[in-house]
């Protein structure tokens, strides 16, 4: 077609203007336009209209409050087949935590890191299914990683 | 329309011994209105009366506007005759040229901002304004009725002189406006006392209280229709029920999301009659006795077609509208975070539905029982539940849209939100719905390839536009070549509308679609690499479309100053929040919005918009008076 022979087959060429916020090339890896830092300003991708999106970021702040309000997990200590549901939301960290356990099971229960003969150690199963020593992660890491707990004998770690 | 072409074949042969006079442009009104010569003068007594009749079977203003060309008889009687006025562009024509030639206006409708404004890429005050129109027609048409708009700035002002000047107002319908208050809905409320529709639809509005509920005539009022939606704060949950009591006619009512899930079976009480809903939130916590009053509610709403609002609408609240869904044809869940099993449980029991809006929670399974259950379904809509991309951990893919394309026989508009797509899918649909008017596929990552072969969506449009010969709309998006255009501009006939993001390869792109599509008459392009070559070579297409829209594309701004040389009657505006010291020729231009106009440059325009001088040598120019 005759035509075609009057256009660029790239439009990236010594007389075009070449953007300073994008570069573009014919193997089609284009840079994200709105990663650059004048499009910072309000998202315009993908095309939805500002009140859905205002919707949508409100609805994500609900659910993670509603995930933090509502953390159920079982608490078994190892040798009592019997077991017991937390709330870890109702805590501030590990300490309270711990407290709170060494009530509830009416032993001294610690942290892996200071470990002895006499003290229980309380240990975690993640999302991966791995079982854990409680207190190397930050506190809403671990909220969100915890699926279920354990009180260990002293042994076993 | 078979009847109208009759009627126009049958007067026709009747004025055949009419000298037909010469063809004007519709924009020539003002100059001809003394100069009728005799002869038509004379034959006007005989045929003014009968096309008169005939013309008010003309709905379509389209159809008006091909009847206003046939002579200067038809535009006189036909400009007489019109009602109902659309003005697609509020720039392409001064307020005044439209009150002048339409004597018998009852209805205007106009809409202001390009469509991007809806996602963010018109900066705030770009224009838009109503108020040069709502002064043009209160000074000559007070007996204006209706007043739509889309995409305006319309101030409390605007509205206070609408209730000031149109004693027989009846209908406010505003849509994605903003720029007012609460005390402008207020104004309109108390002083129009005909007041049949108030709609704010998708409106950002300077809310300043629940108190402009309280305005509406204490007497009954005249009310059809009352949409404030999109409005923050409490109304008084007393105003409400009183004002539903004294409103017999009421049809459609759409809360905000501040009325609570508890008063809502008081208000329908009031309003049984009601064939369309919008609910508050429907998450609050009711006792057993309150759901049920609230089923009962519900099921007393005989009339019941249209439901939405549903704010964060919980599962256990699903089989209070057990009884409505039977009879709905139209069901807006956009709001509701509904999960897919409970989605289906409701979506299953509306086998009447035509009209369907959700969010992609709705996930394949959803929509396959959609597909088996909604076999009326026209209208499709799936939006992203995740605002941000790498938010998305739903199971929702090409495969939902196919199953609706089978299964929905009568399946006509579509808009769907995916990460990825296939070509395959793309051809199935096709092949399925080749009754499509409406498609509009947004891939939400940018240059998305088919996720199974990794090439371009190219032969996937290929397909829709092929077989879908009606298509009116498209969007298209994903990994697209300049192939996919040349396929666009070859099939796309009947296209009227485009929107393209990060997609092409080069100048041809844009030359396919201005020299192929024949009825384009919107195009809006983002994050393309066409240039100026394709732009000026299809000029003069441009005169033919409503608009073009540009931006994060290669146009140079010498480009821009040749268009608008060229083109005495496009207003090529450019928008450029950060102007660079110098424009040399070569300077990429960051947007352009061009238009068609028969009211020269607009006088409005902000800092940061520049209209491109018909004269080269000025270049550009800010003819803004405030």
């Amino acid at each position: 077609m005759e035509i075609c022979n009057s256009y660029s087959s790239s439009s990236v060429d010594s007389t075009n203007p070449s953007p300073s916020e994008y570069s573009v090339n014919l193997s089609l890896s284009l840079t994200f336009p709105s990663t650059s830092p004048q499009r910072a300003r309000k998202q315009d991708w993908p095309p939805i209209k500002p009140r859905l999106r205002d919707t949508l970021k409100g609805r994500r702040r609900l659910l993670q409050r509603d995930y933090d309000t509502c953390l159920f997990v079982k608490v078994y200590m190892e040798g009592v087949p019997i077991g017991r549901k937390l709330d870890l939301s109702t805590f501030s960290g590990y300490e309270s935590l711990l407290e709170n356990l060494s009530h509830m099971f009416n032993t001294s229960i610690i942290c892996g890191n200071h470990r002895d003969r006499k003290h229980h150690v309380l240990t975690y199963q993640d999302t991966d299914g791995d079982w854990m020593m409680v207190g190397d992660i930050p506190w809403e890491m671990f909220l969100e990683t915890v699926r279920r707990l354990k009180i260990t004998k002293p042994e076993r770690c | 329309m078979a009847s109208v072409s009759l009627l126009f074949v049958t007067l026709l042969s009747v004025t055949l011994y009419i000298n037909i006079k010469s063809f004007i442009l519709w924009d020539q009104s003002q100059t001809f209105l003394p100069s009728l010569s005799d002869s038509v003068l004379m034959d006007r007594r005989f045929p003014f009366k009968v096309l008169e009749h005939i013309f008010s079977f003309v709905d379509s203003n389209e159809d008006r506007n091909s009847v206003s060309l046939v002579c200067k008889s038809w535009f006189e009687t036909e400009r007489r005759t019109r009602k109902r006025v659309f003005v697609g562009n509020c720039y392409a024509v001064s307020p005044l040229k439209v009150a002048r030639r339409f004597p018998k206006m009852r209805s205007l409708t106009l809409k202001g901002k390009p469509h991007f404004a809806d996602y963010n890429l018109v900066p705030d005050g770009w224009g838009g304004y109503a108020w040069p129109w709502i002064e043009a027609m209160a000074a000559r048409r007070p007996l204006l009725e209706e007043i739509r708009l889309k995409r305006m700035v319309v101030t409390d002002e605007c509205l206070e002189k609408i209730a000031a000047s149109f004693r027989d107002f009846k209908s406010l319908v505003l849509t994605s406006c903003e720029g007012f208050s609460t005390d402008g809905i207020a104004a309109i409320a108390s002083t129009c006392r005909k007041l049949r529709n108030l709609e704010l639809r998708e409106c950002i509005v300077d809310d300043l209280g629940g108190d402009w509920l309280s305005y509406f005539p204490e007497t009954s009022t005249s009310l059809v229709s009352l949409d404030f939606s999109c409005l923050d704060s409490e109304v008084k949950l007393s105003d409400l029920e009183r004002l539903l009591s004294r409103s017999p006619n009421l049809k459609s009512l759409k809360l905000n999301r501040s009325v609570t899930l508890d008063v809502l079976e008081s208000l329908l009480r009031r309003a049984p009659q009601l064939v369309e809903l919008g609910t508050g939130s429907f998450s609050d916590e009711l006792d057993p006795e309150e759901i049920s009053k609230l089923t009962k509610a519900l099921s007393e709403l005989k009339q019941l077609k249209s439901l939405s609002g549903l704010w964060d609408l919980l599962p256990e609240y699903i089989p209070v509208l057990y009884s409505v869904c039977p009879r709905l044809t139209s069901l807006n869940l956009s709001y509701a975070t509904v999960q897919m099993p409970d989605l289906i449980d409701l979506l299953s029991r509306c086998s009447k539905l035509q009209k369907l809006w959700v969010m992609d929670l709705i996930e394949d399974k959803g929509l396959k029982t959609v597909a088996l259950c909604c076999k009326e379904l026209r209208e499709l809509r799936v939006f992203p539940s995740g605002a941000d991309l790498d938010e998305t951990d739903v199971t929702l893919t090409e495969q939902g849209l196919v199953s609706v394309s089978e299964g929905c026989q009568k399946l006509e508009s579509v808009l769907y939100f995916c990460v990825q797509f296939t070509n395959a899918a793309l051809v199935s649909i096709a092949k399925n719905r080749p009754n499509f008017r409406c498609f509009r596929l947004c891939v939400m990552e940018p240059f998305a390839p088919d996720y199974r072969t990794q090439q371009p969506l190219d032969e996937g449009f290929k397909a829709i536009v092929e077989r879908c010969k009606d298509l009116r709309r498209l969007s298209v998006s994903g990994l697209l070549t300049d192939k996919a255009f040349e396929y666009i501009g070859v099939h796309a006939k009947k296209l009227r509308m485009l929107s393209i993001a990060f997609a092409g390869d080069s100048d041809l792109m844009l030359h396919h679609l201005l020299s192929g599509c024949e009825s384009l008459k919107k195009l809006e392009i983002r994050d393309c690499p066409f240039g100026d070559t394709a732009l000026l070579e299809n000029a003069a297409k441009l005169e033919t479309m409503r608009s073009l829209w540009m931006s994060s594309c290669f146009v140079s701004f010498g480009a821009c100053k040749q268009l608008s040389q060229k083109m005495p009657r496009l207003n090529v505006e450019v928008i450029d929040e950060h102007p660079p010291k110098t424009r040399p020729d070569s300077s990429p231009v960051e947007r352009i919005y061009i238009y068609r106009t028969v009211a020269g440059p607009r006088l409005d325009t902000p800092e940061f918009v520049w209209t491109i001088h018909k004269k080269p040598e000025v270049g550009v120019s800010r003819l803004a008076i405030r």
